[in-house]
């Protein structure tokens, strides 16, 4: 298990490390010149020659390249170019918000599509799957940044009960920062008010987030547990006397698992760029925002420091996956051999 | 309200739940908040160091926590001495002496001097980034000396009639609190970019500040010029830029925010009127929309073709229709409020039959106006698409087929270098840096500012050029309007552009703020003005 | 033909492919169908912002033009995209799957290693590099869905590949001295076809999402072109006034994203049940 764990990180080293050099070879020919954005509105052509000098910019993109990659190995991002602060220290700010977006979407897609998939198979064929399979495929039709505004119109504005914009209202306040995620940081600053607030504004950006992940998961269930529920032991069980329903739920739902698992892996990456979109309308300060700024101003090191995170975020997710498929199922890892 | 409500049941059940240490910490928040602090949802600077950065949004930075020599206030707006007291400045225009006011403090409560000034300017003009272009031409650093504990000499290179109008964008900084940042003779950069030195009306909370996301201010007492003139003051300030315009619009009739960016969506000014806690403020800007035309580019090398394209704008319909009459048709690059502009400037109208005659004798002269023509559009700006779009469909009508390129500032700007990769045409406002026709025709159409995005049109004609030149070198103010006036009129008789407004700026206000006063430099986010009625 | 019948006894993706066919005969014959045809490019600045009616039944946008016409016209855009978009990410998935899943060894890991690199590249990123070297609009936002979804196709081939080529009949062929490339482009690539009908079809609706949201974002189709989510994205500043202009576009791309994956869903159903495995 050990060594399938080991190859496994092995194996994602090398992806990474293509993945920083395609992104830096990209984020150069993004339109924009840095210069330009550094030197301001009132610049003369002196002062972009100077600044592209002194950022290297001037050199063969090549070697920039190979200049970027050393520096990124030994762990330094570089200064924005645009707000002259360390990426590092923008991207730690911003980071906490975007997982914990994005986290909150992963479980409500969970805890809702589960639950959703199971009684679709369970009525197989029937009006309920129908049902639940046209709205779990529109969940997946449904363009976010439409949804969002729709969301926002409506239990924002007509209702007037869940907060528009933003982590926390302005007058409560953040907690003290340690993790930067507000409903863990509030309840370790033992604030049950700003844990309600942060709550009360996740609420509209995840579940908007959620739904291709929950129109996903559903449907992986669905089809998960009616293959099962063919398997020779199951059928072996229905002889024995077992009822349906307490089938599903210990051995159908038992095996459903690891392909539920598998999905968490893939769709953390397409939760991490459907942010993008649904960051911005709320207002929600993550990478994501913080990666369409970057592009508006020409930030190439920002933008390159983001895809570079997003890239470790998703393997080192998908990482975990794996291991915890090989621990649910430990023919896997043998296989992967 | 019936959030505020929900929330307040929600926390009342949660509090109900929850060990009682909990509660002590929250009641008093509520009890005793004499005044709810002000939310500012306008958009802030990528960087809080005043010398490394100049736009639009960088100049809330710069009124609130930043004092500069003079400082323009008003509308129209009107340059009064601010740090300085006085000035005096030698019949040829070379030697400038500025003597500071008595009894300025920083707000770390040490004196402001004349060496902290001098070290402000040296700063700017080492570091040369944005702010420096309006001095490096004609200011070295080390003539900027003390020549006493309150006096300040700069000895220019050349007579430059505008430096007086550009002493506002300079922000005097403490040099002994920087000190302590600076690391590698950076100047404090890397420290200035998130905290701040100076001794403006506003603190920033450091330890509150978020790049662009959120930055907390709170009201200076000491502030030299004294807190009389209000007699309820703003005390906290919490910046929270809003980026997508309809969650701007929003929140802001919601209640979540106080105040929104001065460009509210002109379709959007009649709701907000019409709730009733909020109002807009309009006032007239100086920050004129203009469609830029590649004069190096065939078919723009030719002055009939800019003529048809001038002439194809529906200036009416874009704004009165489209723009429902809230701003003001300009007939010259620069703002009709502002001097310098001959009285009997006639703007183009939009005629289609002239448009098409004066096409037919480009064409005839060889114009190649058949070709494809690339218009250039900021994406995240929907009225430069809508312009766009309107102008597309009235060129088809005299045959010209233009094609709508999305792009970003950055993007355009960073192509405006060569007059090859500069776009045939692109869409921006050229809004108030300083007030002086300098900042407007002076930067746009003297040929020796090629290769900024000012001067992207790549207009140049020699006569226009020692016009503006000087007039430059002047310190005689008729002598100055007179020239001014005549190299407009030369300039939009050769139409190298397409002027279609002045911008009236739309802010979406909540009615507890009271006292709002715009300038077209920092578009009224002057905060010391202000009160709040709670 | 089996899959066909499958498909008209499921109701739900017969739905699908209903919607499907319709999508294609309104693109089609769109300039037909639209009432206002010029819609694509005129402005009429004296009717802007008209809420529906019997003249305009889908209302009117910022520039005065028919909501209706231009979602008609907005078809042919949504589907040429998600069309060539797919084809072009088969042509590249499919042959790489096959290649790398036919022999195991150092050329396999790396070709199965470059996809996963693609798969991390963000979308938005790379539309916007590609809109520099080719041309900002929408051929720089194809080319880059492109590139990041043909992973999928790969990924999809190369499982199929590996499972077929263990199976008696390749061997048989082996045997009998058929070249590799004939046995895989005439006997394992017919066998994947399933799998890889399933993928283009959701495909074509994950393409025609995500090129929304690029259009959204601002780089993907150019205006005045009647894409549906540049016209979400135009409608945000008359919010919550002109209702009607996001919610109809925005519903046309609900209603074909629907479509694309009704019938996925019905044809993978069809196809072999352990196909309910495969990825996404």
């Amino acid at each position: 298990m050990a060594f399938y764990i080991a190859r496994r990180l092995l194996l994602a080293l090398p992806a990474l490390l293509g993945l920083v050099f395609l992104t830096f070879v990209l984020s150069r020919v993004i339109p924009g010149d840095p210069a330009a954005t550094l030197a301001g509105d009132a610049a003369t052509p002196a002062q972009l020659a100077e600044i592209r000098a002194q950022y290297g910019l001037d050199r063969p993109i090549l070697e920039q390249a190979v200049i970027h990659v050393r520096q990124v190995l030994t762990g330094d991002f570089g200064r924005s170019v645009f707000s002259g602060r360390p990426v590092a220290e923008e991207i730690a700010q911003r980071l906490p918000a975007t997982l914990e977006l994005t986290f909150a979407a992963l479980l409500l897609s969970t805890l809702l599509g589960v639950p959703l998939g199971l009684v679709a198979a369970l009525n197989h064929n029937g009006p309920v799957d129908h049902l639940v399979r046209v709205l779990s495929v529109g969940g997946l039709a449904m363009a976010s940044f439409w949804l969002a505004i729709m969301l926002q119109l409506f239990f924002s504005m007509e209702l007037d009960i869940l907060p528009l914009r933003g982590r926390v209202d302005v007058e409560i306040g953040m907690p003290p920062l340690r993790t930067g995620l507000v409903l863990l940081d509030s309840l370790l600053a033992g604030r049950g008010d700003i844990f309600v607030d942060g709550a009360l504004h996740l609420v509209l950006p995840a579940v908007t987030l959620c739904l291709p992940g929950l129109a996903t998961i559903a449907r992986f269930t669905r089809s998960g547990v009616l293959e099962t529920l063919q398997k020779d032991f199951v059928l072996y069980a229905r002889a024995a006397g077992y009822g349906r329903v307490r089938l599903a739920a210990i051995y159908v739902l038992r095996n459903a698992v690891n392909m539920v698992v598998t999905q968490i892996g893939l769709l953390f990456g397409a939760l991490i760029s459907g942010a993008v979109a649904v960051e911005a309308i709320f207002d929600w300060p993550g990478l994501g925002t913080y990666a369409v700024q970057a592009i508006l101003s020409a930030d190439y090191k920002a933008l390159l420091a983001v895809t570079l995170v997003v890239g470790v975020v998703y393997a080192v997710v998908n990482v975990l996956v794996d291991v915890a498929q090989a621990l649910i199922d430990p023919r896997v890892a043998e296989d992967a051999r | 309200m019936g959030f505020r409500r929900l929330r307040a049941a929600v926390l009342a059940t949660a509090l109900a739940a929850l060990p009682g240490a909990i509660a002590p910490a929250i009641t008093p928040a509520w009890a005793q908040a004499p005044q709810r602090p002000l939310v500012w949802g306008d958009s802030l600077p990528a960087t809080l160091d005043p010398h490394a950065i100049f736009d639009v949004p960088s100049q809330f930075v710069l009124l609130n926590v930043y004092d500069g020599l003079y400082r323009y206030q008003n509308n129209p707006p009107q340059l009064v001495p601010w740090l300085a007291e006085s000035h005096t400045t030698s019949a040829d225009g070379l030697n400038w002496e500025f003597t500071l006011r008595q009894g300025i403090k920083f707000q770390d409560g040490s004196d402001m001097t004349a060496e902290d000034v001098v070290y402000s300017f040296r700063r700017l003009l080492t570091m040369n980034r944005a702010p420096a272009a309006a001095f490096s031409p004609v200011l070295r650093p080390e003539n900027v000396t003390a020549t006493g504990p309150r006096t300040v000499r700069f000895v220019l290179s050349r007579a430059y009639a505008p430096f007086l109008s550009a002493m506002p964008l300079v922000a005097i900084v403490n040099p002994r609190v920087l000190a302590q940042h600076t690391v590698n003779d950076d100047w404090g950069a890397a420290w200035l970019a998130a905290n701040t030195a100076g001794s403006g009306a506003y603190r920033i909370d450091p330890a509150t500040y978020q790049a662009r996301v959120s930055m907390d201010l709170s009201r200076f007492p000491g502030h030299f010029l004294g807190w009389s003139h209000n007699p309820r003051p703003i005390e906290q300030v919490r910046s929270r830029p809003v980026m997508e315009t309809s969650t701007r619009v929003l929140a802001l009739l919601r209640g979540e925010i106080d105040a929104t960016d001065s460009y509210l969506p002109t379709d959007q000014v009649e709701r907000v009127e019409r709730n009733n806690r909020t109002r807009v403020a309009r006032d007239e800007s100086m920050r004129v929309f203009t469609i830029r035309m590649n004069n190096r580019k065939p078919p723009f090398d030719n002055r009939d073709a800019r003529l048809c394209f001038a002439h194809a704008f529906n200036y009416e319909g874009f704004n009165n229709t489209i723009l429902r009459g809230l701003v003001v048709r300009n007939g010259g690059p620069n703002p009709n409020n502002l001097w310098g502009n001959p009285s009997d400037l006639q703007p183009y109208t939009y005629d289609l039959n002239l448009a098409r005659q004066h096409c037919d004798r480009a064409r005839a002269a060889g114009a190649p106006l058949d070709r494809e023509v690339e218009i250039h559009v900021q994406n995240e700006l929907e009225q430069t698409v809508q312009a766009a779009q309107m102008f597309q469909a009235d060129l088809r009508r005299v045959g010209i087929n233009l094609r709508i390129v999305p792009n970003t500032w950055a993007g355009i700007t960073g192509a405006t270098g060569r007059a090859e990769s500069t776009p045939d045409m692109w869409v921006h406002w050229v809004s108030t840096y300083f007030v002086d026709p300098e900042n407007w025709i002076g930067q746009m159409y003297d040929s020796q500012f090629h290769g900024t995005w000012k001067a992207s049109s790549w207009y140049s004609n020699p006569e226009v050029d020692t016009l503006l030149r000087q007039a430059r070198s002047s310190l005689d103010r008729p002598e100055r309007e007179r020239l001014y006036q005549q190299a407009t009129r030369l300039v939009v008789a050769d139409s190298p552009d397409i002027w279609v407004y002045n911008t009236l700026n739309l802010r979406g206000l909540s009615r507890r703020v009271q006292g709002y006063q715009f300038s077209p430099v920092g578009s009224g986010g002057e905060m010391r003005l202000m009160s709040l009625a709670n | 033909m089996t899959a066909l019948r499958h498909i008209f006894r499921d109701p739900v993706a017969a739905f699908g492919l209903l919607v499907v066919l319709f999508a294609v005969f309104v693109a089609i014959f769109a300039p037909w169908l639209a009432p206002y045809p010029d819609d694509a490019f005129e402005s009429h600045l004296l009717q802007r912002l008209r809420p529906p009616s019997m003249e305009f039944p889908f209302g009117t946008d910022n520039l005065g033009r028919d909501i209706l016409s231009r979602v008609i016209l907005g078809t042919r855009n949504a589907l040429v995209v998600a069309v060539s978009v797919v084809l072009a990410s088969m042509l590249i998935g499919v042959p790489l799957g096959l290649a790398a899943g036919w022999k195991e060894g150092w050329m396999s890991e790396v070709l199965m290693r470059v996809t996963d690199v693609f798969l991390a590249v963000p979308q938005l990123i790379l539309a916007l590099a590609l809109g520099q070297l080719i041309a900002p609009g929408i051929g720089a936002a194809m080319v880059a869905l492109a590139l990041t979804y043909w992973p999928f196709f790969a990924r999809t081939v190369f499982a199929e590949t590996r499972r077929l080529r263990g199976a008696l009949f390749v061997d048989a062929l082996a045997g009998i001295g058929a070249s590799p490339a004939r046995i895989l482009f005439l006997h394992v690539l017919p066998n994947a076809a399933p799998a890889i009908l399933v993928r283009a079809t959701i495909g074509m609706g994950f393409t025609i999402l995500t090129a929304a949201i690029l259009g959204f974002l601002g780089v993907g189709a150019a205006p005045p072109s009647p894409d549906w989510g540049l016209a979400v994205s135009e409608a945000r500043q008359h919010l919550p006034e002109a209702w009607w202009f996001p919610t109809f576009p925005g519903l046309a791309i609900l209603l074909l994203v629907l479509g694309f994956n009704l019938l996925g869903d019905g044809l993978r159903d069809a196809a072999d049940p352990r196909l309910r495995r495969s990825r996404r």
